[in-house]
């Protein structure tokens, strides 16, 4: 893969995988982001983004232990890793540097 | 109450999400749903259900090539695959009943084909339409025609609100209609044409004829307009509009007919076929005809309104027409009353609507000059594919399990090492589709290139439907249908194999001639039996046709036809004739005794006897002095025409049959008919003037002018040489109009050209029915002899002969053909006699057709049988018996 490239939900869930840190799998990763962002998301679309992720090696995964309220099924946890954690900083100091550039100017 | 997601969607995820995604994806969709069904659980439901949804996408789903493979994908490969090879390992038995097998489908495919042209015809026009026919039970005969009086039509539409519209025809030669010569106004060279009728405007509204130029609506309502086909069109106008155009008939300059309009050609499906439609708009072929109730040459047709019932409306048609015309009409013609109480109660004179999409198939019986088919030719062609299809099922059911032993081992084994009953079967099933697909696939190419010959015997111009939508689907279901049907018996048999036995091989099952195999072998040879007797019966019937003594001598007879033209010089152009060296007779002959030459119903009464006597039905000609000479009619009393003796312009010469209608004893007396008085001046023997189908008609014959054709008697010798002098006399008289002549014995034949092609047809089928019947026999007798080899082999050395061994073989089968012929004798008899009821005159089915039906069968037999039979004699018995 020449040039690793993150979608602007990609990036919002790696986001909030990084937020939750040890706590990240699907149903939490949902819930925090209809919080942030204030509108419905659908559980499906967190999960094509998280094996979007992974697949660039941005997160990795380890399966939890049985819990009762999941029907019998184990949680799926997403850790960020160095490589995500490079590429959220990159982002950030790309998105930072070009906000600075805005001149002073009076807005309105 | 414990909360769970809707079932569906879930199976649904789980079975096509991949595997190692759907514990987190199940897990997480349950939570959610959990979590929301509390407050919403409709919602919850529907929600869980869409998300699922979103779910199906490729990232998310199994790979279904490595994980979906069933285990049975494998299994019908390997069945397929071990059916491939059992065939190519028995090359001998896979032809026979791959060939087979394709023969009866190629038969079976033109015939379909055949059948669904038969049933195609006239389906193009309304449905409300219908043709009027007058039913009349005479002697016990139930008699139906189409000519109705010219003013009926009229009136059905005038007199019952139901009839739409009503529209007639009149295709007798009496009037002009059929054949004339033609040219278009301006050129000098006349055409011959046919298909000459008249037509009303009405009935081609009716009919709803595809116009090319001109408008539909009034195309022939302007008097002597006429309507052509587009054939006719591109043949005398090419390349134009020919509407308003004048079309100058039989050298009339004087009354040339307008182009109204070009109609598409008739299709070949349409039962009314014709060229040239002159319009009947102010049309009278004699002074008060179109008013006239006694007179009959129209065919009438009619459109109903929709919802109308049809049989009560016939009901109602018929009284009407009756009480408010026919019977006054008749009253006014002097005809008695008990005559009329006769005709219309005991003899039931009545009308009958006929549906014009059953003209084609039901219309046996009913004297309109049309070429028709025959729903009984439908059903018997329909039956004899079946039976042809069947044999070859029969050879594949036989074989199949004749070979049986061969693949006991096989079945031993599967069902060993796991095979349940039902894979056995489905493996056979699927084996004998695999035969049915190869052979459909042979059967179809043979008919595609048997479809000429098949074009030709039956008269038709059927073409592949390759590309219409239907043809390759319904293929494809066939072959798998039939495929299915004839791999039933075999698999349930092979199938019911004990694995312990068959594999220790001591079977025994599928080696002797089982009864079934006995009955299948009988079917097949009755079926080609029957077959050989139906064509031997039709090739007798034709050849008595042909070869009986008519009454007439129809040999060496030239007919120039459209001698009308030569006008006033047709008498000295005959006088020419009889100059040459060549010709021994010369006679105008329009009326000619071949069915479809003109013909002139009448009746006739002893003098005085008209208002009491019902008339004597007799056929009414107008010949010359030298008609019974040129013919060679036999007088049986009195004297023929005297040109010298101006009375004879009122003279009759009838034949016996009319003398005995008219009470015998009638020479020297005197007649009446419409046209006069007449006095019988001779009497000929009876000669069949139609088809032999039909008894000899009374007739009377007065002299008159009638030009169209003449019969030229030649003397034989070079037919060639004759015909050159002709055409140079012709030359000389119209050097603008081709010379046009056939053979009086070539016209009797045609009358029988049906005949001849049932004939072929049956020869055809027979053949087919043996070559298929032979394939049977001869690979069963293969295996037969295969199966007693040992026998055979320890006889040999015990010293019997060849001939005993061929005897001991050959008597099985032999048995077999002999039941099979007693079988098929009676219901070959039935049939055939069935067949025969049609002919007034015809041959008797002796037993000398049985006895040459049963020796062919025999003989086919054994020859098919023997070839075998020596081999088996001939081959050194230590080879079949070494291996003990």
């Amino acid at each position: 893969m020449t040039q690793q490239s993150l979608g602007e939900f990609e990036e919002l869930v790696l986001l909030m995988v990084a937020a939750l840190h040890d706590e990240a799998y699907g149903v939490a990763i949902l819930e925090g982001l209809e919080e942030k962002l204030k509108k419905k998301v659908n559980i499906s679309a967190v999960h094509v983004a998280l094996k979007r992720i992974e697949d660039k090696g941005f997160v990795k995964s380890r399966f939890g232990g049985i819990t009762e309220d999941r029907g019998g099924r184990r949680k799926k946890y997403y850790v960020i890793t160095a490589l995500g954690k490079k590429m959220l900083d990159n982002q950030y100091a790309l998105r930072t540097s070009i906000y600075q550039q805005i001149p002073k100017i009076s807005f309105g | 109450m414990k909360i769970i997601p809707p079932k569906r969607p879930l199976q649904f995820l789980r079975w096509f999400c991949r595997e190692d995604y759907l514990e987190e994806i199940e897990g997480d969709l349950t939570e959610v749903f959990i979590k929301q069904a509390e407050s919403h659980p409709r919602q919850a439901k529907w929600k869980f259900t869409w998300s699922v949804m979103k779910y199906f996408r490729p990232a998310f789903m199994k790979s279904f090539r490595n994980s979906y493979q069933p285990n049975s994908y494998a299994m019908i490969k390997n069945y397929f695959k071990i059916g491939w090879r059992s065939l190519v390992r028995q090359k001998m038995y896979s032809v026979i009943k791959i060939g087979g097998f394709a023969l009866g489908v190629a038969a079976c495919l033109l015939i379909a084909l055949f059948i669904k042209d038969e049933l195609s015809y006239d389906r193009h026009y309304s449905p409300q339409i219908y043709r009027v026919l007058g039913v009349i039970i005479d002697e016990g005969d139930v008699k139906k025609g189409l000519a109705f009086p010219a003013p009926m039509a009229a009136a059905l539409k005038e007199d019952f609100a139901e009839v739409k519209e009503a529209g007639r025809y009149n295709g007798s030669e009496l009037f002009g209609a059929g054949s004339s010569e033609v040219r278009p106004d301006g050129t000098v060279e006349n055409a011959y044409d046919e298909g000459f009728v008249y037509f009303d405007q009405a009935l081609l509204n009716m009919l709803e004829l595809p116009f090319i130029y001109g408008s539909p609506k009034t195309a022939l309502s302007q008097p002597g307009a006429i309507v052509i086909t587009k054939r006719k069109a591109d043949k005398y106008f090419p390349n134009l509009d020919p509407v308003g155009k004048l079309l100058i008939v039989n050298n009339r300059a004087d009354k040339p007919y307008t182009i109204g309009g070009v109609i598409e050609d008739f299709k070949a499906t349409s039962h009314i076929q014709f060229d040239f439609l002159i319009g009947t708009e102010g049309l009278e072929f004699w002074n008060g005809e179109q008013k006239n109730w006694g007179a009959s040459n129209y065919a009438t047709y009619i459109e109903v309104q929709k919802g109308v019932d049809v049989a009560a409306l016939e009901a109602k048609i018929s009284k009407g027409i009756i009480d408010k015309y026919l019977v006054p009409s008749m009253l006014k013609d002097g005809i008695p009353q008990a005559e009329i109480d006769k005709i219309f109660k005991e003899k039931n004179a009545h009308l009958e609507l006929q549906p014009l999409q059953k003209v084609h198939l039901y219309s046996n019986g009913i004297d309109d000059s049309l070429v028709h088919g025959d729903i009984r030719i439908v059903w018997l062609f329909g039956g004899i594919a079946l039976f042809v299809l069947l044999i070859a099922v029969i050879n594949f059911v036989n074989l199949s399990t004749a070979k049986s032993a061969n693949r006991a081992k096989e079945i031993g084994l599967r069902k060993a090492v796991g095979s349940m009953r039902s894979n056995i079967v489905s493996q056979f099933l699927y084996e004998s589709i695999l035969f049915s697909l190869i052979s459909f696939i042979i059967g179809i190419a043979l008919a595609a290139l048997l479809l000429p010959y098949f074009n030709f015997i039956s008269g038709k111009s059927i073409s592949m439907p390759w590309i219409t939508f239907w043809f390759v689907p319904s293929i494809v279901a066939l072959a798998v249908m039939v495929g299915l049907l004839a791999g039933i018996y075999p698999s349930l048999y092979l199938s019911a194999f004990k694995p312990i036995q068959v594999l220790k091989g001591n079977l025994t099952r599928g080696a002797k001639s089982s009864p079934l195999r006995s009955t299948l072998v009988v079917f097949q040879f009755t079926t080609s039996i029957i077959l050989i007797i139906g064509t031997v019966v039709i090739y007798r019937q034709m050849n008595f046709i042909l070869n009986t003594k008519v009454g007439y001598d129809k040999e060496q007879v030239l007919l120039l036809q459209g001698t009308n033209t030569l006008g006033t010089q047709v008498a000295s152009f005959a006088d020419e004739l009889r100059a040459l060296p060549q010709v021994v007779a010369v006679s105008t002959a329009d009326y000619l005794p071949v069915r479809g030459s003109k013909r002139n119903g009448n009746s006739f009464w002893n003098e005085g006897r008209e208002d009491i006597d019902p008339g004597v039905n007799s056929q009414f000609w107008r010949i010359d002095p030298y008609y019974i000479n040129t013919l060679g009619i036999k007088l049986a009393e009195g004297r023929n025409f005297n040109r010298e003796l101006v009375s004879d312009s009122s003279a009759i010469i009838i034949n016996k049959k009319m003398a005995g209608k008219l009470g015998g004893n009638v020479l020297g007396k005197r007649i009446y008919n419409y046209a006069g008085l007449w006095t019988v001046v001779g009497i000929v023997e009876d000669f069949h003037f139609e088809s032999l189908r039909e008894d000899i008609q009374p007739l009377g014959m007065v002299l008159g002018r009638e030009t169209s054709v003449l019969a030229v008697k030649l003397k034989s010798g070079s037919m060639s040489e004759s015909i050159a002098l002709l055409t140079q006399v012709w030359k000389k008289f119209t050097p603008h109009q081709p010379i046009r002549y056939s053979f009086l014995d070539e016209r009797y034949a045609a009358m029988y050209a049906d005949v001849q092609r049932m004939g072929r047809i049956f020869t055809s089928f027979a053949i087919l029915a043996i070559v298929v019947s032979c394939l049977g026999l001869f690979a069963l007798s293969a295996f037969m002899i295969e199966q007693r080899a040992k026998e055979i082999g320890i006889r040999l050395v015990m010293g019997a002969s060849l001939k005993n061994i061929f005897n001991l073989l050959t008597f099985d089968f032999i048995k077999l053909v002999v039941v099979s012929i007693v079988i098929a004798i009676p219901l070959a008899w039935y049939a055939m006699q069935q067949w025969l009821q049609d002919f007034a005159y015809r041959v008797d089915i002796t037993w000398q057709v049985f006895a040459v039906a049963g020796l062919v069968a025999v003989l086919i037999a054994v020859l098919t049988i023997s070839y075998q039979s020596v081999r088996a004699g001939l081959v050194n018995p230590v080879k079949s018996l070494r291996s003990e």
